[in-house]
């Protein structure tokens, strides 16, 4: 492996989603004459963003006239079990229509009412219909509309660069050390500010999650070995209709057309957790329902595990084939079932990541030049809960946050040098990998039991000795992960070793959240302790952080800022 | 189920390829194209072979980055679908199945099935986008649109830009990707404005690059994952001649619209 040094950037953006885009658009419109580098694994537009079907919320009172921001920052607060910081939460709802507009103008196209005005959708914990969408395209849509405008605008690409380390000296940044995938060449990038937009870390339980591949979480495991600290890391959201084999997403549409959840007793089991709202209850109320039936026995069996019914053959052939045709399609290329005739396969499903790198209103972390925004960023706007269609709009708001105070910060730091030195360490530290060994691990193996440590122990239900057996099997894990060996030695376009990359990655965040998970001795909102199955505000209304200090965890606490909202008991 | 797989082999972009021949069994008709693919690939590794290496990121046919030429055809024999959608039970067992990249002369071969689509990135930097003041418009209207123009623009924006239109094309033009691009924004007010500039720019960027031109073949409607119509290939014909009149620029379509 060869390595290189290039000139120093002014901002180099780790991430192509909405959230890494945005942040460059915004740079770029800030101070044209900044030198301003994305670096993607993935062609930016083919990043996960464009997973995101349902929307994004914004109070543009198309739909309920009555809607308003101050009734948005109330929704997101109270989703948020009341961990989300309430000046962060004002920010995210008072900018979400100019966001929307702003998209609007550069062209993507939101579906619209019959009065020309921009749509709006109902979603789950949202008490008005604000959610703005492209049919079920919004993530791509929007993705496209921002890789247009950053083409267009004069950003730097580095496509299929693989992020490995910061370079750091002391408390300062350098800049950026990254593989070029279709070359093998490690490079060191210097730079005055790096911004974080990685995404989310939620692909750690494997097939058991809805997330992409890449979404190892590696900019959170990046920050994390250079000694910025993560928040809320225990806060994972779960989906109650991932499909049974492969944790692909079945939407809330799903429910919202009218299907039922049921048991193997044919039972439509939500009347006895939420009699009233039913399949529509909040997701992690709804996913805790279907994990319940399932460990009490009645759920169904299959090699692939347990499962629940997702029952819409009641709908009709005319209303599935209209409404719903991608989860009929996915129902049948994944499942091999037809919704029109049998029920769908559901299991709920790792689907996102509330917890991230710790950073201010403005995305700044605790070392200085270091910038993150979106889903690998913990602002934090959605507490112990998100509620759907607030991820896009976090990501666009606060990547337009992140990208504005990038651009007018840069300058104040002085540009970084990396050695090269520093640039060959890390080769050597790649090189390891493919080094021949007797013994050796295969990292297809620890990546599975991985995922299924985590769902089963660090999953829906949590508890201390579930927990304990999560924490010492992580262990175990990392321990074996040190013999793991990439057989392919090749330079260009080495697979193989980028999913290594991205196990080590997920291996190091899964500690945070389960040694999280087992220090918060309260449940609220997505984490779930059945030995502890109250709020605890006197102990726990405060963010937990994870910080890696002297090569060993260290958790740590900050407080959560209120603001106009007192809090109170989180019913539906 | 049991397979013989031929696949396209090539060490990097200047080494000369060829095809290899592989057998997977016990394949079961559930899995995917890509679990498929991961067997052969545990296989190899286990045998201290070189993995073969092939695009996907999403794997539920949205991001567009898997990019398979399957028994010739782009995404494999099933309509509508990206490569990751494609499951086994579409394939008879004992099938002997030809995989290999996309070929065109804009999409060079970085490695075994890996191509680089770049260029498509270059054709829409030349013009696909709306050169709005973005960014801090805080005070700005959303733009009023019916509902028939919305909804037509989202239906060309749906292209995931894989390329598949490419390699369907016999001349490998990108035709269907700009006229996607093209309609999208031309359909909507805030991207009519500058509609005749943007074709004119994007069709001589795609020229540049090497892509072909049109001889209405309908190839790339027919293998496009996402449905995309040759409708909008009509559209862009439009935008393109009233523009290249006036600029007296000579026409890539070769055939009539
Ligand atoms: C199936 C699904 C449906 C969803 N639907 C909705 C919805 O309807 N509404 C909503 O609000 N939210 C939704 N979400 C959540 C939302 O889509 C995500 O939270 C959001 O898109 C994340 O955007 P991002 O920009 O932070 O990261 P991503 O879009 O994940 O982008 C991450 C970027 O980082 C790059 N990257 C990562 N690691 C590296 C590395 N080591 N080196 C270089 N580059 C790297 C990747 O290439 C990529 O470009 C959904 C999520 C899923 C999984
Ligand atoms: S892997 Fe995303 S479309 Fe196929």
């Amino acid at each position: 492996m060869r390595f290189e040094r290039m000139k120093p950037f002014d901002i180099i953006i780790v991430g192509g989603g909405g959230g890494g885009l945005y942040a460059a658009m915004e740079a770029m419109k800030t101070n044209p004459s900044l030198k301003i580098a994305v670096l993607s694994k993935v062609y930016p537009n083919r990043s996960h963003t464009s997973a995101a079907q349902g929307g994004a919320n914004a109070a543009l009172a198309n739909k309920a006239k009555d809607d308003s921001v101050e009734m948005h920052i109330f929704d997101t607060i109270k989703g948020s079990d009341y961990l989300a910081d309430q000046d962060a939460v004002d920010i995210l709802c008072s900018e979400a229509p100019k966001i929307i507009r702003e998209l609007d103008n550069m062209g993507t196209p939101w579906s619209r009412l019959d009065d020309k005005t921009i749509a709006q959708r109902p979603f789950g914990g949202a008490g008005r219909p604000r959610c703005c969408y492209c049919a079920d395209k919004t993530g791509h849509t929007i993705l496209q509309t921002l890789y247009e405008q950053c083409l267009k605008k004069g950003v730097v690409f580095f496509n299929e660069y693989f992020a490995l380390n910061l370079s750091v000296s002391g408390s300062r940044m350098k800049g950026l050390i990254a593989m070029d995938m279709k070359t093998g060449k490690i490079e060191g990038l210097s730079a005055r500010t790096v911004i974080f937009a990685t995404g989310g870390y939620a692909k750690m339980y494997w097939n058991r999650s809805s997330n992409a591949a890449g979404n190892s979480g590696d900019g959170q495991a990046i920050a994390y070995r250079a000694g910025i600290p993560l928040k809320d890391m225990e806060f994972v959201q779960f989906h109650p209709t991932g499909l049974r084999k492969s944790g692909l997403l079945v939407t809330e549409g799903a429910r919202g057309e009218g299907g039922y959840l049921v048991n193997s007793l044919g039972e439509r089991f939500m009347a006895r957790y939420a009699p009233e709202k039913m399949e529509l209850g909040p997701r992690d109320l709804v996913s805790r329902s279907v994990e319940t039936e399932i460990l009490e026995g009645r759920g169904f069996e299959s090699p692939a595990g347990k499962y629940m019914h997702l029952d819409l053959t009641h709908l009709g052939a005319d209303l599935i084939k209209s409404r719903l045709p991608q989860i009929r399609e996915m129902s049948m290329y994944f499942e091999g079932v037809d919704p029109i005739e049998e029920p769908i396969p559901i299991r709920p499903t790792a689907h996102y990541s509330m917890g991230g790198i710790d950073t201010d209103n403005f995305g700044r972390t605790v070392m200085e030049g270091v910038y993150a925004a979106g889903e690998c960023a913990c602002v934090s706007v959605h507490g112990a809960n998100r509620l759907g269609g607030n991820s896009l709009l976090d990501i666009l708001v606060f990547g337009r946050i992140a990208g504005h105070a990038a651009a007018e910060e840069a300058r104040n730091f002085e540009p970084g040098n990396i050695s090269e030195e520093e640039v060959r360490e890390s080769a050597e530290e790649i090189r390891n990998y493919m080094k021949p060994a007797g013994h050796f691990e295969r990292y297809g193996a620890l990546r599975e039991e991985l995922g299924q440590t985590l769902a089963n122990n660090v999953g829906i239900y949590r508890e201390a000795s579930l927990l304990q057996k999560g924490m010492s099997d992580i262990e175990e894990l990392r321990e074996r992960f040190k013999k793991v060996r990439v057989f392919d030695t090749s330079d260009v376009f080495n697979t193989n070793l980028l999913q290594v990359l991205e196990l080590r990655n997920m291996l190091d965040l899964s500690e945070t959240v389960a040694a999280g998970a087992y220090a918060r001795e309260e449940s609220r909102g997505s984490h779930t302790r059945t030995d502890f199955p109250n709020r605890d505000d006197e102990k726990w209304h405060k963010h937990t952080l994870a910080a890696l200090e002297g090569g060993k965890l260290a958790l740590g606490e900050k407080p959560v800022t209120m603001g106009r909202y007192e809090l109170q008991e989180r019913t539906y | 189920m049991n397979f013989t797989l031929r696949i396209w082999r090539q060490k990097n972009a200047e080494a000369k390829g060829g095809m290899v021949s592989y057998s997977v069994s016990g394949v079961s008709a559930d899995s995917s194209f890509f679990e498929m693919l991961d067997i052969l690939n545990q296989q190899l590794v286990d045998e201290g072979a070189e993995p073969v290496c092939f695009d996907h990121d999403c794997r539920e046919g949205i991001c567009g980055t898997c990019s398979l030429y399957i028994n010739g055809r782009p995404h494999g024999p099933v309509k509508g679908v990206t490569t990751c959608q494609l499951h086994m039970r579409s394939f008879a067992d004992g099938e002997t199945i030809s995989i290999e990249p996309w070929r065109a002369k804009a999409f060079p071969i970085v490695r075994d099935l890996i191509v680089d689509r770049s260029a498509l990135d270059r054709i829409n930097q030349a013009g696909g986008y709306v050169s709005v003041n973005s960014g801090g418009v805080p005070d700005a209207n959303s733009i009023p649109v019916r509902k028939a123009d919305s909804d037509a623009a989202f239906d060309a924006a749906a292209c995931i830009g894989c390329g598949a239109c490419v390699a369907a094309c016999a001349n490998a033009a990108a035709m269907l990707f700009v006229g996607a691009k093209v309609s999208h924004l031309a359909l909507l007010p805030q991207g009519k404005v500058e509609a005749r500039e943007r074709v004119l720019k994007m069709v001589e960027c795609m020229d540049d690059l090497g892509f072909g031109g049109c001889s209405n073949t309908y190839a790339c409607e027919a293998e496009c994952p996402k449905g995309i119509s040759v409708a909008n290939i009509a559209m862009m014909n439009r935008e393109f001649l009233s523009s290249a009149i006036r600029k007296e620029k000579s026409s890539p379509f070769t055939g009539g619209f």
